[in-house]
């Protein structure tokens, strides 16, 4: 290829991009759309489930305090502790729950992995920044809330380029 | 006072990273990092004569973690995570070779669909990787278009590997006996319309920036690397391809399903920045056909993952495993003396063994060409460090 042909090629193909959608994702307004509701494990099968790995779910009326989730998370990140909580589970005698602080978290999920009773699991959530580094850990009331899901936008592909719809 | 030493001292005030070196005026130290924008945490320091690099030393480590220690004091599961740490871009690959060398210890298979999988993530992202590396090659040539393209287009992998591993990077999917979780559903459309769009977008690379004059000028003939010398020097995965070895661990020493795969070896014979840089372009193409292969032949259904303890023993032996990642050869040697931890974790990336050719190539060619030769060695900092 001659030079003028190749730089006649290459601002062709430049100058085409003005009709062609943005490829961005105008972040506060819209928000992408995940599948499922966050990565689960099923302990009888032994494989997870695919989903966004965010913040974590805990089911006050599954977990027994085993202190599973905390032991995976050693050599990690060391972010679970066990903290004392003041509800009363028949499955839970030691009153015990996990407290997660997400400034230590990596996201792995092992954590999930490692929960045999169905009472860790990931959620959608993944907007977690705060102002001091208190806020960063959740206690085990905190992390029994069910996260809004608002997220719509799919990457789209036509005839005028991938955009976020 | 005399006049020399005045002249010296008034170059020092000029600059701080200028320092005349000898009397006669004729070398000149430059320092090239470690803050320098685009060599990440490395540094080497040049000695010009005039416009040409005499002579040039690697300093390297700067962000050297001790992942090899660190190893020794985790189990074979909770390595996963810190050992994606050095290439975050490439996870699925760092932690591949890792999971096949506690297979080879332990003495177990993935599931025929979970080896699948591994290969279906290891190619996005070693596509994930090489389009970031080429965003920074093509603003280290000042073209700018070059860097907004593939950052952009890295959403369309991005955006895949969200939906199968639940991360964008650093996945901790693969995992010894398998991968984490199977495929959600309606991924195979997607993946194929995404594919097949970047396919589109690659072609558009190749007229702004592969076939544009300026980037030819700058990159051809520029940093010859013989094939006697890749050999001698031992470099790996597209800096050796681009010297005329037909070289792919995925051919060599299939791992998992690559015996099954129908690819080519991408390799030219020119030899230079321009071959360095084209390889991967052309190693992009070669993973979106092996992705289209491995969605078409991948079982509907089955396993993914072995059922392991979490705190397995591993026997005591040795297990050594390779796979190709986006820079070349990445390998794993284990030692295990029975009990739940490594006794010792030996990682050889590609990374390392590519950056010890660029003193052979930057001696003799201008200070100028030095962003074209470095960058075209496929070479990411943290992980040469480990």
């Amino acid at each position: 290829m001659n030079t003028a042909s190749g730089f006649i090629r290459a601002l062709e193909s430049g100058t085409r991009h003005l009709f062609v959608k943005r490829f961005t994702l105008r972040y506060p307004e819209q928000k992408l759309k995940f599948v499922g509701d966050g990565y689960q494990f099923d302990p009888k099968k032994g494989v997870g489930i695919a989903g966004l790995r965010g913040r974590h779910i805990l089911f006050h009326d599954k977990c027994t305090g085993c202190q599973l989730c905390s032991i995976a998370c050693e050599g990690i990140a060391e972010a679970i502790a066990m903290v004392k909580v003041d509800e009363q589970w028949k499955q839970n005698k030691k009153s015990i729950m996990p407290q997660i602080d997400y400034g230590k978290c990596v996201f792995c999920g092992l954590c999930v992995d490692a929960c045999p009773f169905y009472a860790l699991y990931m959620t959608n959530d993944y907007e977690l920044s705060s102002y001091t580094k208190q806020h960063l850990i959740y206690t085990p009331s905190q992390l029994a809330i069910k996260p809004i899901d608002n997220g719509e936008v799919e990457i789209k592909i036509d005839s005028r380029g991938a955009s976020h719809g | 006072m005399s006049s020399l030493d005045e002249k010296i001292e008034e170059a020092k005030k000029l600059s701080m990273h200028i320092v005349k070196e000898s009397e006669d005026d004729k070398l000149m130290t430059l320092s090239v990092g470690p803050q320098h924008p685009g060599t990440g945490h490395f540094r080497f320091i040049i000695k010009l004569d005039g416009d040409y690099i005499v002579n040039v030393n690697l300093d390297l480590g700067y962000v050297h973690r001790g992942e090899e220690k660190m190893c020794e004091y985790r189990n074979y599961f909770t390595n996963i995570p810190h050992l994606e740490r050095p290439v975050i871009h490439d996870s699925a690959n760092i932690t591949y070779s890792y999971s096949l060398a506690v297979e080879d210890l332990i003495g177990i298979t993935v599931p025929r669909r979970g080896q699948f999988l591994r290969a279906l993530t290891s190619e996005l992202d070693r596509i994930n990787y090489t389009l970031y590396w080429l965003a920074i090659y093509g603003i280290f040539l000042g073209h700018s278009t070059m860097f907004m393209w593939p950052a952009a287009d890295r959403e369309l992998v991005l955006d895949l590997l969200e939906r199968l591993t639940g991360h964008r990077i650093t996945h901790a999917f693969n995992i010894p006996g398998g991968v984490r979780n199977d495929m959600p559903n309606n991924f195979k459309e997607k993946c194929l319309s995404q594919i097949n769009y970047l396919e589109k977008r690659l072609k558009e690379y190749e007229h702004i920036f592969y076939n544009n004059p300026l980037f030819r000028q700058r990159t051809e003939g520029v940093g010859i690397l013989s094939k006697e010398d890749a050999i001698k020097l031992g470099v790996t995965g597209s800096v050796l391809r681009a010297s005329g070895v037909p070289y792919d661990i995925r051919k060599v020493e299939p791992y998992d399903i690559y015996n099954e795969i129908d690819f080519n070896v991408q390799y030219m014979k020119t030899c230079d920045s321009f071959a360095r840089a084209y390889i991967p372009f052309l190693d992009v193409r070669e993973s979106c056909h092996i992705i289209r292969e491995l969605l078409d032949k991948m079982p509907e259904s089955g396993d993914v993952r072995e059922k392991l303890l979490s705190n397995i023993k591993g026997p005591p032996g040795e297990s050594f495993k390779r796979v190709e990642s986006g820079r070349g050869a990445l390998s794993y040697h284990l030692v295990s003396d029975g009990t739940s931890r490594p006794y010792r974790v030996k990682i050889s990336t590609g990374s390392f063994r590519n950056i010890i050719a660029l003193p052979f190539l930057l001696v003799g060619s201008k200070l100028g060409d030095m962003p074209a030769i470095y960058w075209s060695l496929n070479y990411w900092p943290i992980e040469a460090d480990r």
